[in-house]
């Protein structure tokens, strides 16, 4: 198989903050080949966007990546300076946010946001990056696209301005698309018509895409393969088919618990497992997911369970995997079998 | 965009008409003011001011003849100087007043937006400490104390500027300085806020985001953005400018439109007083609108909302 | 993948309490403890609110303790500084006296032992010509050289200063009318304070009023009142605090009742919004269907609700109704003398600005102080109650 696009190993992410260091990130390691679609899922908090954000070294002041790498095409994004990641975003990666509504500047013209974004990557007239923006909003279906260039984001809907985000990202062709919840703050129909608008054009343009959701309706339906974030820990992770046919993972089986049927038309949001997730100002010693899980055993709050192999690229983080522990039905009786 | 003009350009006359009105009412409930026919007054004054306003008229109808004059821009007579008209005392103090005045606009924009700027961009170091220090001393130190201290300092003891007087280009720095104290500090501490929410804006990643670059995302992302709020308390710091002015040009004997209004005030010439009033008012009142226009220009938000009202 | 053998009893079921131990979250406080322990912690903030305790405690107290009063004139002992530099002449008969220099109006004036300004020493001759005086001390002259300000003997010999005193009879001095400069400090602090605190109450009723009946009416009514607001936050107000002063003639209760009834739009602002989201509110629709009355929402629900805006508002209007009310005095429109504010002293500091500098020091250091504790205050306040900076 051909080198990963990218290939992330042992982030690890803190905010340093005056209560002290939030452990936002811990070791997370994935792999993402050109083209292919990546979801992450996991419940508020659990470090998905920060993540993304370490890879693209968008974290804000008081977060600083201490540990792990991203190599992107063979370089070291987390070790490049300002200037070359600031050359690759919006270029090579380009990133889709969650909230239309405020992810605009509300004072420039929609045109001027897609157009700054070609001249500063590609070397050509404004004229040139107004034909291929008007290109843009027509491939993300803007109606009556070069009148629509000088509108301000206030005279759009959502699911528009959310358009306009998109035209944004693809504007220079990027290898890699990040959308960090890009449905959440929409309307359900209007969810539905962006995620079909984002898989046509991954499918058409190629582009890798990592998309971060709540919603596992929408991973199920988009993506190649999964990762479970928890405790900013990956708790499992594997290809999409396998995973939901045997989750591994008593926190991906808690998820999954609220879905009768994948197939069934209604999206389900994660319903909430009992209690809260950790305080990332403290982590536990061991399992994070422990105070919550139904199987927890003495060994869980001792230690942090390895990431154990499922098989077919799957791998799920808990203790249960242990040859010596106890089989838990669903979760390691196919181990057995296998 | 004809809406949002319309209906400032009509707060303004509502306002004006308001001041211009209350003004009337309130001299008149003056005892011995004008528009009373009973008062010891030398006499060509007291012709002066019955040949304008007919004071034996009702009282309406003396308010309509002074809205009249007003609207042709003719404030009356002097109530204590014979054959002084308000217009000329005005028109006496309007240079002095209007150079400290415009100077001390230009240092407070001058220096209130990058001092706030330099402070947000290094928050919590020490520029920031050093600024907020500053500005804090200047908000918190009244205008007056500020100007008889530096009055003090570099007139008195150092002998750096004149005492008094706008002779010598020297002249102007101490009431320039004493009259935009307060505001520059106002402005950077507000421009400063105003940056550091705005750094906090989604927009802001997003324009970081597409790989824009540092000075493109704080200049043409960041800085229009936050210099909102600034643009709305010009119209405050023109009014305050000019208030200012009645101590400033009284401390450093300023022969301005301020130290007119206060000699009238002392004096208690009434017509000047309701004429300065109003002329302020107006002066002010047209800032406000110049404002709301600058307004309109960085905020394509503004016009949206008139129009759709 | 090799796995390290694990004890057995590892693998028995978690002690819930065990696990649920390393989770004791920070105790969650109620919103006033949070607020509190916040600004607590805000030092600049608790710097000034201890002084404007300590202040209004003295504005109460301090002109009953005071020996002098603010009005009591002693022209003889005027512009008394508060600390001098004594010289001492004993005479044949072996008596000293103490007497300090007073380089602003050139008169000597006699200090007992104690420190107490005992009255001004007559010169005995004066020559305007050579600009000089002579003071006798029993049968020794002293020589006053106004021109140089130089003492000396009438020998020639240079008088040498015998130390700093501190005035003990006027700790602050006194001002050009031999007023006790403490005295009217207090005195000016309680006008000072009162016009303040009172005009800030009054503001505050109106604003109340104001705001909550448009708020409370809503509709039309709302929108009307809400213009007039728009109006008048346009108009500048200094000018009209003038105005006022100059209908009503100045004055203590003229300079309350021009600045208590021009700063009330903001008030109104605050308080009108709040109970527009209120109305809004699921909780008060419930309130009212239980059939709980209007003022009993109000009091329930609005003011927790308003509470911290409301109070941020009031800080901030403290200081600027005494800078106005400073500002009024020092063109000569506040209170009338003899009575003191903050703003008559430092105009009447002001006047003899060249010859007494240090005259001014006193009413502008205070309501410097005042205006800084004001402000750390209120930008406490404000820090405290914002909820965006609540973690
Ligand atoms: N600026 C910050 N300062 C301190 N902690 C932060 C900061 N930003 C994020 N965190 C912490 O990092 C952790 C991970 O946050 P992250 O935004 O990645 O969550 P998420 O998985 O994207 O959640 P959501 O679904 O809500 O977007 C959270 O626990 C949060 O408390
Ligand atoms: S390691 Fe233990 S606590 Fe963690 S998920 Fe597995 S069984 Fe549950
Ligand atoms: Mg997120």
């Amino acid at each position: 198989m051909s080198a990963p696009l990218l290939s992330v190993t042992n982030l690890s992410t803190s905010f340093f903050t005056s209560r002290g260091e939030v452990q936002a990130v811990r070791g997370v390691s994935f792999e993402l080949r050109a083209g292919e679609i990546l979801g992450i899922v996991g419940e508020s908090g659990s470090g998905k966007s920060i993540t993304c954000m370490s890879i693209m070294g968008l974290l804000r002041s008081s977060g600083r990546v201490i540990d792990g790498t991203a190599l992107f095409e063979g370089r070291d994004l987390i070790t490049l300076d300002e200037d070359e990641l600031s050359a690759l975003r919006g270029n090579d990666i380009s990133m889709i946010f969650q909230d239309p509504m405020t992810s605009l500047n509300p004072t420039l013209t929609v045109g001027e946001q897609v157009i700054e974004t070609i001249l500063r990557h590609r070397k050509v007239s404004r004229a040139e990056a107004r034909a291929r923006a008007i290109e843009l909003f027509e491939l993300v279906r803007i109606p009556s696209a070069a009148k629509r260039l000088r509108s301000y984001p206030h005279e759009f809907s959502g699911g528009m301005r959310q358009r306009v985000m998109i035209a944004i990202a693809l504007a220079c062709d990027p290898k890699l698309l990040i959308a960090d919840e890009p449905t959440t703050a929409l309307d359900v129909t209007i969810q539905r018509q962006i995620l079909a608008l984002l898989k046509e054009l991954q499918g058409r343009l190629g582009m890798a895409v990592i998309l971060i959701t709540h919603d596992l309706g929408v991973i199920a339906e988009t993506a190649d393969r999964v990762l479970v974030m928890y405790g900013g820990m990956v708790m499992e992770e594997g290809p999409v088919r396998e995973l939901f046919a045997r989750p591994s993972h008593p926190y991906t089986r808690g998820l999954l618990a609220s879905i009768p049927d994948l197939r069934d038309d209604t999206h389900h949001r994660l319903t909430p497992i009992p209690g809260s997730p950790p305080d990332m100002l403290r982590p536990p010693k061991g399992c994070p997911f422990a105070p919550r899980c139904p199987h927890a055993m003495a060994q869980c709050n001792a230690a942090l369970p390895p990431l154990y192999d499922a098989g077919e690229g799957h791998r799920a983080r808990c203790w249960l995997h242990h040859p010596e522990a106890p089989r838990v039905a669903g979760i390691t009786a196919e181990l057995v079998t296998a | 965009m004809t809406a949002y003009v319309v209906q400032r350009m009509l707060l303004m006359l509502v306002t004006l008409f308001a001041i211009i009105t209350l003004t009337f009412f309130l001299m008149h409930a003056v005892p011995g003011g004008p528009f009373t026919s009973e008062k010891i007054l030398q006499p060509e004054i007291q012709a002066a001011l019955n040949a304008k306003y007919h004071l034996d008229d009702p009282l309406w109808l003396q308010y309509l003849t002074y809205l009249k004059g007003v609207l042709s821009f003719d404030l009356g007579p002097s109530f204590k100087y014979a054959g002084m008209s308000v217009n000329q005392i005005i028109a006496e103090g309007l240079p002095v007043t209007m150079k400290t005045g415009a100077l001390a606009l230009i240092c407070v924009v001058a220096l209130g937006v990058p001092l706030g700027i330099v402070a947000a961009l290094n928050r919590n170091r020490w520029p920031d400490t050093l600024v907020m220090v500053i500005a804090t001393i200047g908000v918190a130190v009244p205008s007056y104390v500020i100007a008889t201290v530096a009055l003090y300092v570099f007139a008195l003891r150092l002998g750096w500027v004149p005492t008094f007087g706008l002779d010598d280009w020297r002249g102007y720095f101490l009431p320039v300085f004493a009259l935009s104290g307060f505001w520059i500090s106002f402005i950077a501490r507000l421009a400063r806020s105003s940056l550091l929410e705005t750094l906090q804006q989604d927009y802001m990643m997003t324009a970081r985001a597409k790989g824009l670059r540092r000075g493109t995302v704080l200049f043409k992302h960041g800085l229009r953005n936050s210099l909102i709020p600034v643009v709305t308390v010009l119209g405050p710091v023109v009014a305050n400018l000019l208030t200012g002015s009645f101590v400033i040009e009284q401390i450093f004997a300023l022969p301005g439109i301020g130290r007119h209004f206060v000699l009238s005030i002392t004096n208690r010439d009434y017509t000047a007083i309701m004429g300065i009033t109003i002329f302020y008012a107006a002066v002010l009142m047209v800032m406000i609108f110049i404002v709301d226009m600058l307004y309109l220009v960085l905020d394509p938000r503004i016009k949206y909302r008139a129009d759709a009202k | 993948m090799t796995d390290t053998h694990i004890a057995p009893e590892m693998w028995a079921p978690a002690t819930r309490d065990g696990a649920a131990a390393e989770y004791i979250a920070a105790p969650s406080l109620t919103f006033w403890q949070d607020v509190r322990k916040r600004l607590w912690a805000n030092k600049p903030a608790m710097l000034g609110l201890g002084f404007i305790i300590l202040l209004v405690l003295a504005a109460i107290f301090g002109p009953l303790l005071s020996r002098h009063t603010y009005f009591e004139q002693n022209l003889k002992l005027s512009n008394i500084p508060p600390l001098f530099q004594t010289y001492e002449v004993t005479d044949g008969a072996g008596a000293t006296t103490r007497f300090f220099f007073n380089s602003g109006n050139l008169n000597l004036y006699e200090v007992t032992p104690s420190g107490e300004v005992a009255g001004l020493l007559r010169a005995t001759k004066k020559d305007l010509i050579k600009k000089q005086q002579q003071f006798k001390f029993g049968d020794r002259e002293v020589v006053l050289d106004t021109a140089r300000q130089q003492l000396s003997f009438a020998d020639g010999a240079a008088l040498a200063p015998s130390g700093w005193q501190w005035n003990m009879s006027h700790w602050l001095g006194t001002d050009q009318l031999g007023r006790d400069v403490l005295a009217r400090q207090l005195y000016g602090a309680r006008i000072s304070l009162t016009v303040a605190f009172v005009a800030t109450l009054v503001n505050f009723f109106i604003g109340v009023f104001y705001g909550g009946l448009a708020g409370y009416l809503g509709g039309k009514a709302d929108t009307i009142m809400m213009r007039v607001v728009e109006v008048i936050s346009t108009i500048p107000l200094t000018l009209y605090v003038i105005l006022i002063m100059v209908v009503f003639n100045s004055g203590f209760l003229s300079v309350v009742l021009a600045i208590g009834s021009v700063y009330w739009v903001d008030m109104a602002r605050i308080v009108r919004g709040q109970i527009l989201t209120l109305k809004q509110q699921d909780y008060v629709a419930a309130a009212r269907t239980m059939g709980a009355s209007t003022p009993r929402i109000l009091v329930r629900h609005l003011l927790p609700n308003s509470v911290g805006p409301i109070l941020v508002t009031l800080t901030m209007l403290i200081p600027s109704a005494i800078f106005i009310e400073s500002f009024m005095s020092f063109i000569g429109l506040g209170v009338t003398p003899p009575e003191a504010s903050w703003g008559t002293l430092t105009s009447e500091a002001v006047e003899t600005l060249r010859a007494y500098p240090y005259q001014l020091f006193f009413p502008a250091a205070a309501i410097s102080l005042t205006m800084f504790a004001f402000n750390f205050l209120g930008d406490g306040l404000r820090d405290a109650l914002d909820p965006r900076l609540r973690t």
